[in-house]
């Protein structure tokens, strides 16, 4: 479309816009609001969005199998050393940019009049937001890395505090303080990486990390970066300040936040890994133990507590943590094909998990709770929400159709032969989150499982989001997320994504892209139901089967809702641990 | 957790990481090192290729202006929202009545301070002023010279007290003054690429080296980031002073914002 308006212009002149527009739309926003038209906001910000969305598609298909690359300023490299600062789009970030583009619309569309009071602030933010992302996505220079990372920090924890309530406050700070540590180790880590390479541009460093060999400068910047990206990717032992932040945040909100901040932080460790430090020696040697270690631990801890939680909201927020670590093991494969089926699950999670959380927000809206137990039987009136649930739920456990299950299968074809245990834990993950999925869903809308009596009635705050908009205009967004996600071609995906990995990776990671065994995807599926039917019926079976089961894992289950105590201190303790942890294992590579 | 427990922990977490610590430290190029390719080579382009004396305005406004606008918008997202979330608390309404403290006396503004500010105020936005238009010849710039402007109009409310300050400062226009200069700034990106060069890419005539009209596009870049900073830090003065009036109507507590 710029296209035809600009006649002649290279794909390259388009790069800045897909983060110039929306900034120039949220700063003309912010001088005007007050003069607007009430509705006028909604429609600019999900107009822009889907501009965003399909700027970005273009220059996707533009890079091909290579990269658009582009220099702000006109400061092109001199004599090899990069001057200024660059943008560079491979196919691969430009989809997952488009990707979000189309996730900010349509949640701006399911957002539709919630923020009518607010002189246009709720849109300001997101589309900040939105051009933070897509400067992550496509930059190729640290420091540039570290202002978008922290302008999406800046933007969500207001967000985040929107309510205003104690317990959206407390998330809020929660968010503010981990996210904050991380902004400040990363800044450090850069510190570090600089004084070693002397220049911020990818390239550069990349180059210089491969000459300095076993270099402490080298591997403590790495664990810096690491860190702080790890922490936005909610890795374990990162991962506490998520279930309060998503919980709280208002449903359009969690959205994002869910479907893309989060694979954020895996997409820029997957990026930065195998663009900037694959030279290394130590950090390649690294990666493995540390990734698929805390990407299985996470997946199978995730999913677990998603399992025992009744608040919708943190139910999703949950098993946001346990895909999160789905996708670090595809980093930990150190392969084409891990880091290929990462990308694709980045896209697909993406969209499943906006989609519940919009089913989330719909309850909210309709229904003044999310509190599955004591909505029992009361989603009955709007079926169609518990229809895109029960699919979501099934996506979310492994259902072989879709970009969610390629990206899956991608990833059980590079763990197979050498990480079985990383398989196991990714399959254990998918299915427990899929049966808390589906467990919720037939709760709310058959009215299944017991008479919950007095249980119903939870000691929570009152939450309620606005509830004069229609239910289509709040299902539909949802519906077309899932229908996406189903609808992509495989064979498109499959033809793409080999040119797109070694695009992405700068030719560092070999190997074929395969596809892992179809029994697994419906093992984690049978699984999955086989849960949900338990945690459902397991009143009506018999005390010698049921009573030795939930003894068993009461204990455990409280050890790990003890650890998720809510105090940042616990937290910041934790990240400590997090951060030795990758010291030693740097160590000892 | 127990805090023992805790500290424990944290103190475990820390001992292990200091070895590494350490190992970094001892690595590290010297103190006062030479500096690194990346500086150097700047210092040599920038006054010859921009005509700018103030290294670091060159570097924020020319070489790395993409940082600098994102970091504008990191703060003008951070000032948006601390206004969403006092405001989502306090409402919309504003008043000069200010909260009291039962029994304690209400002092009379003193002469000396009412006119310690009436001289001192001009004086300092003047001073703001100077700092922001000379930002490509001596230290300073947009951001710093938009926070003294912003002071100053506190100053205002310091001499002339909170009615009389809130009839300078209106909301309204210093969301316009924000959210204008970050447009401007986004402006000065897009405008060079209908001329063909790249985003941000200086086509300005460059001016004389050390002369006030130094740096072309800077300058405008410069405007912008002091209209928004001040604009910002002025919005941001006024909700926190907002927050110390007395609540207009009866107090609604858990009010639907959303």
């Amino acid at each position: 479309m710029s296209a035809a308006l600009l006649p002649g212009w290279p794909a390259a002149a388009l790069v800045p816009l897909p983060v110039a527009i929306p900034l120039a739309v949220c700063a003309g926003l912010l001088a005007t609001a007050h003069f607007l038209p009430k509705r006028l906001p909604d429609i600019l910000a999900a107009v822009t969005a889907l501009v965003v969305s399909g700027l970005c598609a273009w220059l996707a298909v533009r890079a091909g199998d290579g990269t658009v690359d582009y220099w702000f300023g006109g400061w092109e490299p001199r004599q090899g050393v990069a001057l200024g600062i660059g943008f560079s789009v491979d196919a691969a970030s430009g989809w997952i940019a488009a990707f979000i583009g189309l996730l900010y619309a349509l949640a701006f569309v399911f957002a539709w009049g919630f923020f009518a009071h607010t002189h246009g602030h709720f849109q300001i933010l997101m589309l900040l937001f939105l051009a933070a992302m897509v400067g992550f996505c496509f930059t190729r220079d640290l420091f540039n890395l570290f202002v978008w990372f922290e302008v999406m920090s800046v933007a969500a924890f207001a967000l985040t505090a929107y309510h205003l309530e104690e317990s959206a406050l407390t998330g809020a700070l929660n968010f503010t303080v981990v996210n904050s540590l991380a902004g400040f180790l990363m800044l450090g880590g850069i510190g570090l990486l600089y004084a070693r390479a002397e220049t911020l541009d990818f390239a550069g460093i990349a180059a210089s990390v491969a000459h300095s060999g076993r270099d402490p400068v080298v591997a403590g910047g790495f664990c810096l970066v690491a860190a702080a990206l790890m922490i936005k990717a909610a890795a374990v032992p990162f991962q506490f300040w998520l279930a309060d932040a998503h919980t709280v945040a208002p449903s359009p909100v969690s959205v994002i936040f869910s479907g893309a901040m989060v694979s954020l932080g895996v997409f820029g460790l997957a990026k930065l890994s195998a663009f900037v430090f694959a030279g290394s020696g130590q950090i390649r040697d690294t990666l493995p133990p540390l990734m698929i270690g805390l990407g299985a631990v996470g997946a199978v801890l995730g999913g677990w507590m998603a399992l025992l939680q009744r608040h919708l909201k943190r139910l999703l927020a949950f098993s946001t943590i346990s895909h999160a670590g789905i996708m670090l093991t595809g980093i930990g494969a150190l392969s084409a094909g891990g880091t290929g089926g990462l990308l694709v699950y980045v896209v697909g999670h993406g969209m499943v998990k906006g989609g519940l959380f919009m089913i989330a927000g719909i309850l909210l809206a309709t229904r003044a709770s999310v509190d599955e137990i004591s909505l029992r039987g009361l989603g009955r009136g709007i079926g169609p929400a518990g229809a895109a649930m029960a699919v979501a739920g099934l996506l979310l456990a492994g259902l072989p159709v879709g970009l969610l299950d390629q990206g899956s299968r991608l990833l059980h074809g590079a763990l197979e032969g050498a990480h079985p245990y990383a398989l196991a834990a990714n399959l254990v993950g998918a299915a427990l989150t899929g049966a808390a999925v589906l467990r919720a869903a037939g709760r709310i809308f058959l009215g299944l499982g017991e008479d919950p009596g007095d249980e119903a009635g939870a000691p929570s705050e009152e939450e309620r989001e606005k509830a004069d908009r229609p239910l289509w205009l709040m299902l539909a967004p949802c519906c077309v997320l899932l229908a996406v996600d189903v609808a992509v071609p495989a064979d498109w995906v499959r033809t793409l994504a080999p040119h797109a990995v070694a695009a992405f990776t700068r030719q560092t990671l070999t190997g074929s892209l395969h596809e892992g065994p179809a029994w697994a995807a419906w093992g984690s599926v049978a699984g999955a139901l086989v849960l949900a039917a338990y945690a459902l019926f397991r009143q009506r079976l018999p005390g010698a089967v049921e009573r030795p089961l939930s003894v068993g894992q009461s204990l455990p289950a409280r050890a790990l809702e003890g650890l998720h105590s809510g105090l940042i201190g616990d937290y910041v303790a934790w990240l400590a641990v997090g951060l030795a942890l990758i010291a030693g294992l740097l160590a000892l590579a | 957790m127990s805090p023992r427990l805790r500290l424990t922990l944290l103190g475990a977490a820390l001992a292990g990481l200091l070895p590494g610590a350490v190992a970094v430290i001892g690595r590290l190029p010297e103190f006062g090192a030479t500096i690194a390719a990346y500086g150097e080579r700047i210092n040599a382009i920038v006054p010859a290729e921009r005509h700018v004396a103030n290294m670091v305005s060159a570097i924020n406004f020319d070489l790395r202006g993409l940082d600098t606008l994102g970091e504008e918008f990191m703060l003008l997202a951070a000032i948006t929202g601390t206004v969403v979330l006092l405001r989502g608390r306090r409402g919309e309404e504003t008043t000069d009545r200010a909260m009291r403290l039962p029994g304690r006396a209400i002092l009379p503004r003193s002469e000396a301070v009412v006119l310690t500010c009436r001289l001192v105020g001009p004086l300092l936005m003047l001073f703001g002023l100077y700092i922001v238009v000379h930002a490509t010849v001596t230290p300073g710039g947009g951001f710093q010279g938009g926070v003294i402007l912003a002071s100053g109009t506190l100053l205002a409310y310091l001499g002339e007290g909170y009615a009389g300050w809130r009839d300078v400062v209106r909301s309204h226009w210093l969301d316009a003054m924000e959210g204008g200069g970050a447009f401007l700034f986004v402006l000065c990106g897009l405008a060079p690429m209908l001329t063909g060069a790249a985003f941000m890419q200086n086509v300005l005539p460059l001016g004389t080296f050390r002369d006030l009209y130094s740096g072309g596009l800077m300058l405008i870049e410069n405007a912008g980031v002091a209209l928004a900073v001040c604009g910002g830090f002025t919005q941001l003065f006024l909700e926190f002073l907002e927050e110390t009036r007395e609540s207009a109507g009866p107090e609604e507590s858990g009010e639907d914002s959303a």
